[in-house]
C-alpha cells in the first residue's frame, strides 16, 4: 500500500503526543523504579517483577468490581499494591532471604521460577480468561487540548508520576530505612558490621519494590486487557529501562522511562509504520555511547 | 508335522487379529481437536469446542454416523505453532484420529494443513482467518468452515464503499492477519471507489498494551475514517481505548470483529457505539427458526448465548456427519469426495462447501455497534447481509494464488 498524501503534523499534535508519552513514562517509571531498587540494594535481578505487576492488575480488577464505582477503583489503587507487597513479603521472608549470598545466575533462576509459580497462581485464582476493567466515570473520556482530544486518564497518570517520584525521593533520602538501604547498596558488609540488621532492611526494600510493581499493574488495569502474559512485555521494557538508566539507580530508571516512553510516543506520531522499533533504537544508541547506562550504576 | 502346527498357529493368530481389528476400530470415528484454550483467544475458541461437543452428543444419541460412535480428543496448543503441530502429530500417531479439526492461529492451521496433506488425513480449519489456508496453500485434504481475510476484506470494502468517507487511515496488529485483512479491505475498496486516499498507516506489535498514543496520533491526521485491523487479543483493549479517548465520537472506524459477541461481551456497556464491523454470526439475527432453535439448544446446554465460534463448531460436526453418510462408508477419500460441494443447513441458512477450494460459502453480516434494550452489552444494528457468493474469492483468484507458489 502506498500513501497518496503525507499528513502534516501540527505543533499541537506534537505537544499532545509528548504529554501522552509522558503519561506512559509514569507507568514505566513506577514499575522500573521498583525493579531498580531491588537491583541496587538487594542485587537481585527480579524477573518475577512482571508477574507481581500482573497480580497487581488482577487484584485491582477484583477489588474494583467487588466494590464498584469510583470509590471501588480508588480503594483498589490503594489496596492492590498492598496485596502485592504482602505477596512480596511472604516470598522474601520465606525464600529469598536465604538466598542473598548466592551468585547472580542462581538468583536469576530463582526469580524465574517465581514467575512460573506466580503465573500459575494467577491461573488458579483468576482462570485463563482475560478481564477488562473500566476507569471510573470521572477519569473517562477526553477533554479538548488545543483542538485535539486528550484522555482524562492520561492526565491523571501525569499528575501521579511526580507524586510517586517525590515519595521515592523522600523515602531514599529522608528516612532511616532509605539511608540504610543506600548504604547497603554501596557496602553490605559495612552496614552489617556497624550493627544494623540488614536482613530486615532488605525485606523492607523488597516489599517496597513489590508495592511499586503492584501500583504499576493497578494503574494500567483500566487501560488494557488484564490477562496472562501481560507480565512479559513489561518485564522486558522495565529491564531495558533499568539498563539504560544505570543498574540500581532510581533516577536512572526515571530517565530511562522518559526516554523509552517519549521515543515510543513520538515514533508513533512521526513514523507510525515503523514506530515499534524507536524505543529499541534509543536503547541501542544509549548503550553504544554509555554501555554502563546514563547515570551511575551501583553494580 | 511340527512345522505344520506352527504355521497353523500363526495363521489362526493372524485371522484372529484381522477379525478383531474391525470389530474394535470400525465402531468409532475419532476426531482430534487442536486449538488454543488458554489466554485471550479462548474467548473465541471455547464456543467452537462446546458447539462441536453439543452436535456430537446429539448425533451419537441419534445412533452416530453409519452406526459408528463419534469420539473426540482435545488438545490445547496455547496459541503456539510448535505445540499445535506436536499435538496434531500425537493425535495422528497415538490416538489414531480419523481427522483433525481446529486452531484459531493461522500459522498453526497452515502447519497442520501441511501435515494433513502429507498424511492424507482431512483437516477442517475452524477459526483461522488466513486466506492462504484454502487459497494459495489449499489442497485436497484441507477444508475451512470460517470466513477468511479475503472474504472479510471484500465484505468490509463493500460496506465502506457505500459510506461517504474518502480520506482513510489504516492501523493494525503487525502480523499476518493484521496486514492481510487491511490489504483485503483496502485493495477491494480502491477497486469499488477509486477516489479513496490513504493518509497513513500505524502498525503496532501484537499484544500492544496501550493504544492511547496511536489513537492520538491518528486523530491529529484528521482522516474521514479509520480501518482497524486487529486480531483476537487486541480487539477488546482497542475498543476500550477508543471509548476512553473519545476516538469513536471523533472519527468513525471499521474493525472487522467489532460487532462479534465474543468481542463486545467482555467490554459490556462500556464499548464504543457506532463502530462498523462484520461477522458470520449474530445470535439475534436473522430471527429465523433455524437460528432460534440453535440459540435455544446452545443456551440450554451452556447457559450463555452462542458466539460465532459456535456456528463454526456446529458446522464442522455437521459436515463430518453428512459427508460420511453421503459417502456411505467410513473412508477418507470417499469422505472428501462427498464433502466437496456439499450443502448443509446451518443457523444462518444453507451453506455450501465450495468444491473448487474447500471454502465454506458463509454469508457475512455487517452492522454498527449500538446499545439495545435488554442486553448488558452492545449489539450490531442496521445489519446488512452480504451473501457468501459475493465475498468468496473468484475461481481465477484462487487459481492465480495457487499458481504463484
Amino acid at each position: 500500500m502506498r500513501m497518496e498524501t503525507t499528513a502534516t503534523i501540527s505543533v499541537s499534535a506534537l505537544a499532545q503526543q509528548f504529554l501522552v508519552g509522558l503519561s506512559r513514562t509514569t507507568i514505566l517509571f513506577i514499575v522500573s523504579s521498583g525493579l531498580s531498587l531491588m537491583l541496587g540494594v538487594l542485587r537481585i535481578p527480579n524477573i518475577a517483577h512482571g508477574s507481581l505487576y500482573m497480580i497487581g492488575a488482577f487484584l485491582t480488577y477484583t477489588i474494583a468490581t467487588a466494590i464498584g464505582g469510583g470509590w471501588g477503583f480508588a480503594l483498589a489503587l490503594g489496596l492492590a499494591p498492598l496485596g502485592v507487597a504482602m505477596v512480596g513479603f511472604v516470598l522474601e521472608r520465606g525464600l529469598l532471604c536465604r538466598l542473598y549470598d548466592r551468585e547472580h545466575l542462581m538468583l536469576l533462576l530463582f526469580t524465574f521460577s517465581f514467575t512460573l509459580v506466580l503465573n500459575d497462581l494467577v491461573k488458579l485464582i483468576w482462570g485463563s480468561d482475560f478481564r477488562s476493567l473500566t476507569a471510573p466515570v470521572l477519569l473517562q473520556g477526553a477533554f479538548d487540548m488545543m483542538g485535539l482530544p486528550f484522555p482524562r486518564y492520561n492526565l491523571f497518570l501525569l499528575a501521579l508520576g511526580p507524586l510517586v517520584a517525590l515519595g521515592l525521593w523522600v523515602l531514599t533520602n529522608r528516612t532511616r530505612i532509605g539511608k540504610i538501604a543506600r548504604a547497603a547498596a554501596l557496602d553490605r558488609d559495612m552496614v552489617d558490621a556497624v550493627g544494623i540488621n540488614v536482613s530486615w532492611v532488605f525485606a523492607a526494600v523488597f516489599v517496597i519494590g513489590c508495592f511499586l510493581a503492584g501500583l504499576g499493574g493497578a494503574l494500567v488495569a483500566p487501560t488494557q486487557n488484564i490477562t496472562q502474559g501481560m507480565d512479559h512485555t513489561i518485564i522486558m521494557e522495565a529491564f531495558l529501562i533499568v539498563i539504560i538508566g544505570g543498574l540500581g539507580n532510581i533516577w536512572g530508571a526515571l530517565l530511562g522511562a522518559a526516554i523509552f516512553g517519549l521515543t515510543d510516543a513520538m515514533g508513533i506520531l512521526l513514523w507510525p509504520q515503523f514506530a515499534i522499533v524507536f524505543p529499541y533504537i534509543a536503547v541501542v544508541v544509549v548503550l553504544v555511547f554509555r554501555p554502563k547506562g546514563l547515570l551511575k550504576s551501583t553494580w | 508335522m511340527k512345522r505344520g502346527i506352527a504355521v497353523l498357529m500363526v495363521l489362526l493368530i493372524a485371522v484372529a487379529l484381522v477379525a478383531a481389528q474391525p470389530a474394535q476400530a470400525a465402531k468409532t470415528i475419532k476426531v482430534g481437536l487442536v486449538d488454543c484454550y488458554t489466554g485471550p483467544p479462548s474467548t473465541y475458541t471455547n464456543d467452537v469446542r462446546d458447539a462441536f461437543q453439543l452436535a456430537v452428543a446429539k448425533f451419537n444419541a441419534e445412533g452416530g454416523i453409519l452406526g459408528h460412535r463419534i469420539e473426540y480428543v482435545i488438545r490445547d496448543d496455547k496459541f503456539k505453532v510448535d505445540l499445535g503441530i506436536e499435538a496434531a502429530k500425537e493425535l495422528l500417531l497415538r490416538e489414531k484420529v480419523d481427522m483433525l479439526v481446529g486452531t484459531i492461529n493461522s500459522a498453526t492451521a497452515l502447519a497442520i494443513s501441511e501435515l494433513a496433506r502429507k498424511e492424507k488425513v482431512p483437516f477442517i480449519a475452524t477459526f483461522s482467518k488466513s486466506e492462504n489456508i484454502t487459497g494459495a496453500k489449499g489442497h485436497r485434504y484441507v477444508f475451512s468452515v470460517t470466513e477468511n481475510t479475503a472474504m472479510a476484506g471484500k465484505a468490509g470494502a463493500t460496506g465502506l464503499a457505500k459510506k461517504p468517507f474518502v480520506k482513510y487511515w489504516i492501523a493494525g496488529d503487525d502480523y499476518e492477519y493484521g496486514h492481510a485483512i487491511a490489504d483485503g479491505v483496502w485493495n477491494n475498496l480502491k477497486k469499488l471507489k477509486p477516489e479513496v486516499q490513504l493518509l497513513g498507516q500505524s502498525w503496532w506489535k501484537v499484544g500492544e498494551p496501550d493504544f492511547t498514543p496511536y489513537i492520538t496520533a491518528m486523530l491529529s491526521a484528521k482522516p474521514d475514517a479509520v480501518i482497524v485491523a486487529t486480531g483476537g487479543a487486541s480487539c477488546v483493549p482497542f475498543l476500550k481505548a477508543a471509548k476512553t479517548t473519545g476516538f469513536n465520537e471523533k472519527v468513525p472506524f471499521f474493525m472487522h470483529t467489532a460487532t462479534e459477541l465474543a468481542t463486545l461481551k467482555p467490554v459490556g456497556l462500556d464499548a464504543p457505539e457506532g463502530v462498523i464491523g462484520t461477522s458470520n454470526y449474530y445470535f439475534y439475527y436473522p430471527q429465523t427458526p433455524a437460528n432460534q432453535n440453535f440459540v435455544k439448544e446452545f443456551t440450554q446446554a451452556f447457559g450463555r448465548q452462542p458466539t460465532v465460534g459456535a456456528l463454526y463448531g456446529y458446522m464442522a460436526a455437521t459436515y463430518i456427519k453428512k459427508a460420511y453418510e453421503k459417502a456411505g462408508k467410513v473412508n477418507t477419500e470417499k469422505f472428501i469426495d462427498a464433502l466437496e460441494g456439499m450443502t448443509i443447513d446451518t443457523a444462518v441458512g444453507p451453506v455450501t462447501m465450495r468444491a473448487l477450494d474447500h471454502q465454506a460459502e458463509l454469508p457475512m453480516f455487517m452492522g454498527v455497534t449500538k446499545k439495545a434494550e435488554g442486553y448488558n452489552f452492545l449489539v450490531a444494528s442496521d445489519i446488512v447481509t452480504i451473501p457468501g457468493k459475493d465475498v468468496m474469492p473468484t475461481a481465477e483468484e484462487i487459481k492465480a494464488a495457487r499458481a504463484k507458489k
